[in-house]
Formats: C-alpha cells, sequence, structure tokens
C-alpha cells in the first residue's frame, strides 16, 4: 500500500522535474537529479507494490488498529497544540496537550494529570524561559 | 479652584502629555537590528560591528540587538521587516540582494520599495582573481585564452544571480568571449577550488583575498570597481584594463519598517550619519575595503529605483526570468 | 623538534589561570547546548561574540573551540537516553545508542560515547597539530568528482543500514534525497518543490526531519499501547551504569576507526560531522564479525559516530587555521571571529600568530580532558532520567522537540513541519521503513547533486572526469565494493550451505 503512494510521490518529482531545464549551457539544470531519482522511485516502489500482490507474501500479523488509533489521537493533539501555541502561547499548550496524555492516554486520575501538567510546564518556564531566555510564543495571559 | 480654571488646567495637563508625540523622536528601549543571514554571514558580521561601533561611540542612549531572521534567500527577513509596520525600534541591514530577489523569485510577498528607506552604508567592491602560478598575467591574458578556446576557462562564484555571474555576464558580452561558471555554496569552497587549481579565476572579495595574496597563493588581475582600491593600488580596474562594463555595486545599508513617521526616519539617519563620520568606523571600512557608499534616505530611494531598472536589464541579457 | 617546543609554548599560554577558567566554561558550555536538540554550536557562538571582544583574541579563540567541541560531547547525550539527536552529527548515535538504553545499557552507552569523544577528540589535535600543513594541501586537491565519489560512498551505506527490506531502505533514502531538494536551487535559482510557500524556500531543515522522524516518531509509536509506566530498565548500583570491559574491548577498532575517519572529512571544507559519523559507522559494521547486531545496540555502533564527531573538530580546523577557508557553519563564524579581532586568517596565520596556535591546540587537550571528567560522573545522574514514568517522560520529549526547533528557526511553520515529519516517522516504522536511510539521504542529497553538477560544469558535460582522476576513481570503486558486499555475502551464505547439504 504504502508502495502505491510512493509510486505516486515518484510520478509527481518526475513530473515536475521535467518541467525544469534538464541540462543547460551552464551544465545540468535543476530538473536532472530529481528526475533521475524520481523514476528510481517509481520503479522500486512500483516492485514494492508487486512483491506485495505476490500470493507467496507472508500473512501479515493483523493490525493493532486500537493501537494506531490511540497514536494516531496523540499525533492529533500534538499538532493541534502546536497550532494553538500563537494562539495560547507556548506554556498553555505544552500544559493542555501534557494533560490530555496523562489523562486520557494513560488513563490517571484527574488530579495527577493536572499536577504533572502544571508541572511540566514550570520546568520547561524555569529552563527555558527564565534560565536561557529564549523567546517562547505568549499567549494572551503573558505566558 | 474655579470650575474654568480647573477645565484651563486639565487642557494644559492634556497638552503637555501630548507634547512627546511632536518632540523629537529618540528611541526607548533596545533597538532590533534585523540581518537576513544567520550570525556569521556578511551581514550579520557588518551588523554586530555596528552595534558595537554604536554602543562605544555611545551614539544611541540604547542597545542594538542584532536578530537573525534567515531564510528564504533573504525573503524572510524582508517578510519581517514589512510585517513590522509602524514599529520605530527595528531597522534592518538590506544587501543588494534584498533589491535582485524580489524581481526574479515569485514567492516574494514584498520588495524593497515596501520599506523605508534610511541610508546606504558601503559599497563592496571585488577583486578577479587567479592562483599565484597562472599563466595569466592581465586580465587580457584571461580574455584573449577565452575567446580562443571557448568553455574552456572556468570561474568559481555563488549562484547564476550572484555578483560574480554578473560580471562574467558583462565581461562576456562586451568582449564576445565565453568560459564555463560552476557555482559553489560557500566563500571558502570557492576559494579552495581556485586554490587546487580546479578553477581558473574568480571574483573575490578583498578581505577575503589579502591574505592569500600576501601568502603568495593568489594574484589579483583586475579590480571591479569605479577606482581603485587603497590596498591594490597596482591593479587596474575594469574599464583601465579597456573593459568599459558598468559596474553593479554590491551594496549594504539600512532600512526601516513602513508606516514610520518622518522624524523617526531622520533620527536613524542622522544616527548612521554620525556613525560613518567616526574615526572607528573609518578605520573599520579601511580593514575591510569596503568604499564609503554613503547615502541619505532620500538619494538611497532613488538608487532602489536605479538598481533595480539595471538588474533588470542584467538579468534579462543573462537570460534569467525576470517577473516583477 | 619545532613542534615540541611549540607545544610546550602553548601549554604555558593554554595553562595560564585565565585561558583555565575560560576554556571550562567553553567546555561546560558546549556540552549544555549539546545537550540541547536544535541550539547548536554555531549559534552560541554569534550570540558569544560580544563578550569576547574585551579579551584577548587567545582566550577568545580558547572558550569559542571549548563550545565547539563540547557540544559534539552533550549531544549524545540525548541521542542516546531519549532518541532526540542533541545535534545534527549525533543523529547516528541514536541507531544504537538508544538501544542500548533500552536494553538497560543506558549508561554504558552514555560513557563509551564519553570516551570514544575523548580518545578521537585527542587524536584530532594531535592530527592538528602535526599533520596541519600537509593536509591543507591534500585538502585542496580534493574538488567536485571527489566528494561526489565520497557521497557516493556514503550512500552506499545504506546497504549497511538496510536490514530486512533493501527496497524500503532505497526508497527511504530515495525520500530523503528529494527531501534534500526542496529549497532554492544553488545554480540556477529557481525554486524547486516549495509549493509557492517562501518558508520552504531554505529547505527543510535537517533537525526538523531528524527529530520529528526519530525522537517523535519513536513516542508515538509508543503510544500505542497503553503503557504501565516505567521507561526503561535502569540498572542499579554504579558498576552497571558504566561500560564494562568487555564492552570496552569490543571498542578497540572503533576508536581507531571513529577518530580517523572524522578528522579527514574534517579536514575536507564541507564534508561535516554528520557523514563523518555515518561513513564511521558503516564502516564498523561493516569491519564487524557480528553486523547484523547493528541497529540492536552494539556498543561500537556508539563507539565509531561519536568518535568521528569528535575529531571532525579538530580536522575542520585545519583548513580554517592553515588556510583560512571555513568548512562548516561553526568554522565560518569562527572566520568572522577573526577578522573581528583584527586577526587575518589565511595561510599566514599560524606564523604570524604561534601563540594563538599552539595555545589552542594545547588548550584542546586541556579541554578534553575537562569534558571526560565532566561527563562521566554526570552519566548516572543522567541515567536517572530514564526512571521517570513515561506519562512524564513524554509530553516532556514533546516540548523539548518544539523548543529545539523553535529556538533554530523562531517558526511556527516549523514546528508545524515538525509535527508532520514526526508523522512520517511513525508511519515509517509501522510499515517498517528504516529511518537512518531518509536521514542519509537527506545528508548527503544536497551536497551530492552539487558535487555532481559542478563536476559537471567543470568537465562540460564530460562524465569521464568522475573515473579519470585517481582520488574519486578510488573511491568509486569501493563504492561498488560496498554495495556488492551483501552480494558477497549471500553467495558465501549460499555456498555454506550447499557444502552442508552435499557434506
Amino acid at each position: 500500500m504504502s508502495g502505491a503512494v510512493l509510486a505516486a510521490l515518484g510520478a509527481f518529482i518526475v513530473s515536475e522535474a521535467w518541467q525544469w531545464t534538464y541540462s543547460s549551457e551552464e551544465g545540468p539544470g535543476p530538473g536532472f537529479f530529481p528526475l533521475w531519482y524520481g523514476i528510481v522511485m517509481v520503479v522500486l516502489s512500483l516492485l514494492l507494490v508487486a512483491k506485495s500482490l505476490l500470493p507467496s507474501a507472508t500473512a501479515r500479523k493483523g493490525t493493532d488498529w486500537t493501537g494506531v488509533g490511540r497514536a494516531l489521537g496523540v499525533w492529533a493533539a500534538f499538532a493541534g497544540s502546536v497550532a494553538l501555541m500563537n494562539v495560547l502561547g507556548f506554556l498553555t499548550a505544552l500544559a493542555l496537550l501534557t494533560l490530555f496524555i496523562v489523562a486520557v492516554m494513560y488513563g490517571r486520575p484527574l488530579k495527577v494529570a493536572l499536577a504533572v501538567a502544571v508541572g511540566n510546564a514550570a520546568g520547561f518556564y524555569l529552563v527555558f524561559g527564565l534560565g536561557l531566555q529564549l523567546n517562547l510564543p505568549v499567549g494572551p495571559l503573558g505566558f | 479652584m474655579n470650575f474654568r480654571t480647573s477645565i484651563v488646567v486639565a487642557a494644559c495637563a492634556a497638552a503637555l502629555a501630548a507634547a512627546p508625540a511632536w518632540a523629537q523622536f529618540k528611541p526607548t528601549k533596545p533597538v532590533e537590528l534585523i540581518v537576513h543571514t544567520g550570525p556569521g554571514g556578511g551581514a550579520d558580521v557588518l551588523a554586530r560591528f555596528m552595534a558595537q561601533v554604536i554602543e562605544k561611540e555611545n551614539l544611541a542612549p540604547v542597545r542594538f540587538q542584532v536578530n537573525n531572521k534567515s531564510g528564504g534567500g533573504g525573503l524572510t527577513a524582508m517578510a519581517y521587516v514589512v510585517e513590522k509596520k509602524g514599529d520605530t525600534h527595528a531597522i534592518a541591514v538590506f544587501t543588494g540582494n534584498w533589491m535582485t530577489n524580489p524581481l526574479v523569485r515569485k514567492e516574494a510577498k514584498y520588495t524593497i520599495k515596501d520599506m523605508s528607506a534610511v541610508s546606504r552604508l558601503v559599497l563592496e567592491p571585488a577583486l578577479i582573481a587567479v592562483k599565484a602560478d597562472s599563466k595569466f598575467k592581465t586580465l587580457k591574458d584571461l580574455i584573449d585564452e577565452a575567446k580562443k578556446n571557448p568553455k574552456t576557462l572556468k570561474q568559481s562564484g555563488g549562484s547564476l544571480t550572484s555578483r560574480d555571474n554578473v560580471v562574467r555576464q558583462l565581461l562576456m558580452k562586451v568582449t564576445g568571449a565565453d568560459w564555463a561558471y560552476v557555482s559553489f555554496k560557500g566563500g571558502g569552497e570557492r576559494i579552495a577550488a581556485l586554490l587546487g587549481g580546479h578553477v581558473n579565476l574568480m571574483v573575490v572579495e578583498p578581505q577575503e583575498a589579502g591574505e592569500h595574496i600576501k601568502g603568495g597563493n593568489m594574484r589579483v588581475i583586475a579590480t571591479v570597481a569605479e577606482k581603485r582600491l587603497a590596498g591594490f593600488p597596482n591593479v587596474p580596474t575594469l574599464k583601465e584594463a579597456g573593459y568599459d562594463v558598468p559596474i553593479v555595486p554590491q551594496v549594504r545599508g539600512i532600512v526601516m519598517p513602513p508606516g514610520v513617521a518622518p522624524d523617526v526616519v531622520a533620527y536613524y539617519e542622522d544616527l548612521f550619519g554620525r556613525m560613518t563620520k567616526t574615526a572607528t568606523w573609518k578605520k573599520y571600512l579601511e580593514d575591510q575595503q569596503f568604499e564609503d557608499g554613503y547615502m541619505n534616505a532620500a538619494e538611497l530611494s532613488k538608487f532602489f529605483d536605479v538598481f533595480s531598472t539595471q538588474m533588470r536589464g542584467i538579468l534579462k541579457e543573462a537570460g534569467i526570468k525576470v517577473i516583477r | 623538534m619545532e613542534v615540541f617546543s611549540g607545544l610546550i609554548h602553548g601549554f604555558a599560554v593554554a595553562l595560564q589561570p585565565l585561558n583555565l577558567f575560560w576554556c571550562f566554561v567553553g567546555v561546560f558550555l558546549g556540552t549544555v547546548i549539546g545537550v540541547m536538540p536544535g541550539l547548536g554550536p554555531a549559534a552560541t557562538i554569534a550570540m558569544l561574540l560580544p563578550l569576547t571582544f574585551n579579551m584577548p583574541p587567545t582566550t577568545a579563540v580558547i572558550m569559542l573551540a571549548g563550545i565547539y567541541y563540547g557540544a559534539k560531547y552533550g549531544g549524545s547525550t540525548t541521542a542516546i537516553l531519549l532518541n532526540v539527536p542533541g545535534e545534527s552529527a549525533s543523529v547516528v548515535t541514536c541507531l544504537d545508542g538508544y538501544q542500548m538504553a533500552r536494553k538497560g545499557r543506558g549508561g554504558a552507552a552514555l560513557g563509551i560515547a564519553a570516551i570514544s569523544s575523548f580518545v578521537a577528540g585527542t587524536v584530532g589535535v594531535i592530527g592538528l597539530m602535526l599533520l596541519a600543513p600537509p593536509l591543507a594541501k591534500f585538502a585542496l586537491s580534493f574538488s567536485s568528482p571527489e566528494y561526489f565519489a565520497l557521497m557516493s560512498m556514503g550512500l552506499a551505506m545504506v546497504v549497511l543500514l538496510a536490514g530486512d527490506s533493501l527496497v524500503k531502505a532505497l526508497l527511504a533514502m530515495l525520500l530523503g534525497l528529494w527531501l534534500a531538494g526542496i529549497g532554492i536551487d544553488l545554480f540556477s535559482d529557481d525554486s524547486r518543490f516549495t509549493f509557492g510557500i517562501s518558508e520552504l524556500l531554505d529547505g527543510v531543515d535537517f533537525v526538523i526531519v531528524a527529530i520529528g522522524v526519530f525522537a517523535l516518531g519513536e513516542v508515538l509509536g509508543n503510544m500505542e499501547k497503553r503503557g504501565e509506566g516505567t521507561l526503561l530498565p535502569v540498572p542499579k548500583g554504579l558498576r552497571n551504569l558504566l561500560p564494562t570491559m568487555a564492552e570496552l574491548k569490543d571498542c578497540r577498532f572503533a576508536f581507531l576507526n571513529g577518530s580517523v575517519i572524522g578528522f579527514i572529512i574534517g579536514v575536507l571544507p564541507g564534508a561535516g560531522s554528520t557523514i563523518a559519523s555515518f561513513i564511521s559507522y558503516g564502516l564498523e559494521k561493516a569491519v564487524s564479525k557480528h553486523p547484523e547486531k547493528f541497529g540492536t545496540g552494539v556498543p561500537e555502533g556508539v563507539a565509531a559516530p561519536e568518535g568521528a564527531n569528535n575529531s571532525e573538530t579538530g580536522g575542520s580546523l585545519v583548513p580554517l587555521l592553515t588556510l583560512g577557508i571555513p568548512g562548516s557553519a561553526t568554522t565560518a563564524i569562527l572566520l568572522a571571529a577573526f577578522i573581528l579581532w583584527g586577526l587575518r586568517p589565511g595561510p599566514l596565520m599560524i606564523q604570524d600568530n604561534p601563540e594563538l596556535f599552539w595555545g589552542l591546540v594545547a588548550s584542546m587537550y586541556v579541554g578534553n580532558i575537562m569534558l571526560l571528567v565532566l561527563n562521566l560522573p554526570l552519566i548516572p545522574l543522567f541515567a536517572q532520567i530514564l526512571k521517570l514514568r513515561e506519562f512524564i517522560l513524554y509530553p516532556v520529549i514533546f516540548g523539548i522537540s518544539v523548543i529545539g526547533v523553535y529556538s533554530v528557526s523562531g517558526s511556527l511553520f516549523d514546528c508545524g513541519l515538525l509535527a508532520g515529519f514526526g508523522l512520517l516517522g511513525y508511519a515509517m516504522r509501522r510499515l517498517d521503513y528504516p529511518s537512518a536511510p531518509l536521514i542519509l539521504g537527506l545528508v548527503l542529497g544536497d551536497a551530492m547533486e552539487s558535487a555532481l553538477r559542478q563536476s559537471l560544469m567543470m568537465s562540460q558535460g564530460d562524465l569521464s572526469i568522475l573515473v579519470s582522476r585517481p582520488m574519486s576513481a578510488g573511491m568509486l570503486v569501493l563504492t561498488v565494493i560496498l554495495l556488492l558486499l551483501p552480494l558477497f555475502r549471500k553467495v558465501n551464505v549460499w555456498r555454506i550451505k550447499a557444502i552442508e547439504e552435499n557434506g
């Protein structure tokens, strides 16, 4: 399956590279290298797809979809917190993320989650904000 | 006090409170000095030096803090400056790149005309150099060889829109000669290519070349400037050597975000004017072999237009697509 | 002998209280910076430049150099403990270092990293001291065709990093090559694969990819199961936290390998410590008696790259001090610093400033010793980090990753990219794609393409330039051998099987 995705990417690369100068008077152009590795990518990924279609391919162990769901959930939370950093400030966003991870992912009681969230944010503030004087995005509350 | 008096007093107080807005501008907190390179890059080094001079000579009541906004080939810094509209405590070091880049890049959101000109400070001349044991003793030798055997000689330099290539294109056009160009990312690599004998010539900056010449590894055969350099009195300019090409200067100077009051611009214009008059600055120019290219705000604004027009012409000749 | 007298003089300079103090400050700061992902020695040195204006240049360069090589020591700490490369060169250390930590040998890994860094760092200084001028000539003879051959050799290492599926490894590498190509093309000023987004004009920063794919990918992978709490086994007792004699014995060759390769590659302007670590790792795996164990946590897999990235520091100072040519971002800033202090870097610099050169060299010996003494006792302390519960540690890793990226570029777009690469890292783990080739492709892609195009520009399109020059031809032959190695091994296995079946 991933083979198909990569084949598509490879095809995209090749199509873009086609539009650029392959070779100019000055030397190989920007299209030269991408064209070649794009082609190799397409070939290899098609190979991968072919392999997985062969009957002799070992049976894949059943995918643990719940597990994948959990991981993706955390990822979504992380991406969301990054997006919110500008609005809420780094420390708040981090605290929220921590809260989510501890409470939801690990199922610890809310009190513990809050404690860890605040502790985490405080720790970062001390080490990076005060200690190293880095400029972290601030939210409406000033942190 | 009766009612009328208190109104007058209140009015006076209000007027006094509003007065500072009309008074001479003076910065009240550290000024941000924006550069488009990372630490160690050309603009960065210059900015740090300027901050040092300003502090040492007490030219301003506050510190100047260098802020590196590298990325996007300079476009990130440019966007940052324009988006700081109205900020009176932000200035930036611009280079020739800021004028040229928007002409060719579609990703550019702003041009240098979107910013407030403050002053132009230095012009960086360049030298044409060959390896010390090269058979080319003058520029003419080199060009003659290039004419006889097109595409055999090689020059190391930066990207195709850099000054190195501009000089090459101009010379090739005027003489009909033709030689190859090999791009290298850093100045160090370009010099290494020359000293290792892998290329025949390069356009180099005086402070880069100085030590190699003293050490006997490099020979300089022409100066890319209007007049000869103090550090290289025996090296002819391009014109003197017989090649009348326009000298496209490599410039650096100061700009500010748009939307600032004229007296704010005047303050910084005056500040940098005073800086260029200090002995420390003059010595720096001498050490670095820069030319004093001072222009005030009005002159600089006009220069932007002149330079952009000139560059458009040159880029088109070199076959590079111009989109603005 | 001139070297000897110079060195004595140098120690006289280096051991002055002022210089000792600033040397310590430098190496200490360097270690701290190295531990922190994202923030690197280049930016730190730039920030501290104003501080140096009031110091004598010798003292200043001692301190700044201390930051430079100190950072290499620190970078391995987070790489081993958290799979977060603290410095770009520490990426390779993640491969086996983190696996050792998972097996409970984290302390040992840290120890091996420190010792290897010390040995290699010292060798690097010795090399700098004895071989500087002749090596400078060697560096100059290296040009684009040779670089291309060197990079090809590096990419051939992918074969050794492949694991089960060579096809997947190759695809990962190609993906890395593509990522490397995003941005402005140096030669033509065209922008490639930027989708019109100006933040992508400078390409994708290596740090973002490395932290995203390695660290975040790992964390996300671990999130699949609801864990119990403790992360990794941490053995009790000091003895178990340090490398055993057996492990150190295994690393004998790795120490040598790392030192030599790192130094030589450091001398070449443009080739960086990341490339040095990869090649050293690959070489170690190639000559090892148990190559299949690499990637699961073998000590040599930590010793080789760690050594390489430390001796590279010594090597990269060679072109800087003997020719005034900077070979990397950090040496470029050092060059700028020299100029700002009024020194004239170039071929005559050592001649004109012997006290500076020898003082620096001597201080590097001292600095390396200081670093060893600093780092070893801290190992038990650092190892305690592993005792933290998962649900505390992982949010911290998220936070550190964001800070690491943000502190370098100050852009939330980059943090968004980080999230994207985290997802990629997770996907790669699930789909069994090895991540090391991705990094390899990313690091080498740019350099390799430039070298190829420069070579062709020089030869006006003639490909034979790559094989007509002795050094590049030699390296290309090595590359081919490397690529055929797995074939040799397979053939060997078949032969043995055939013999067994017949006999």
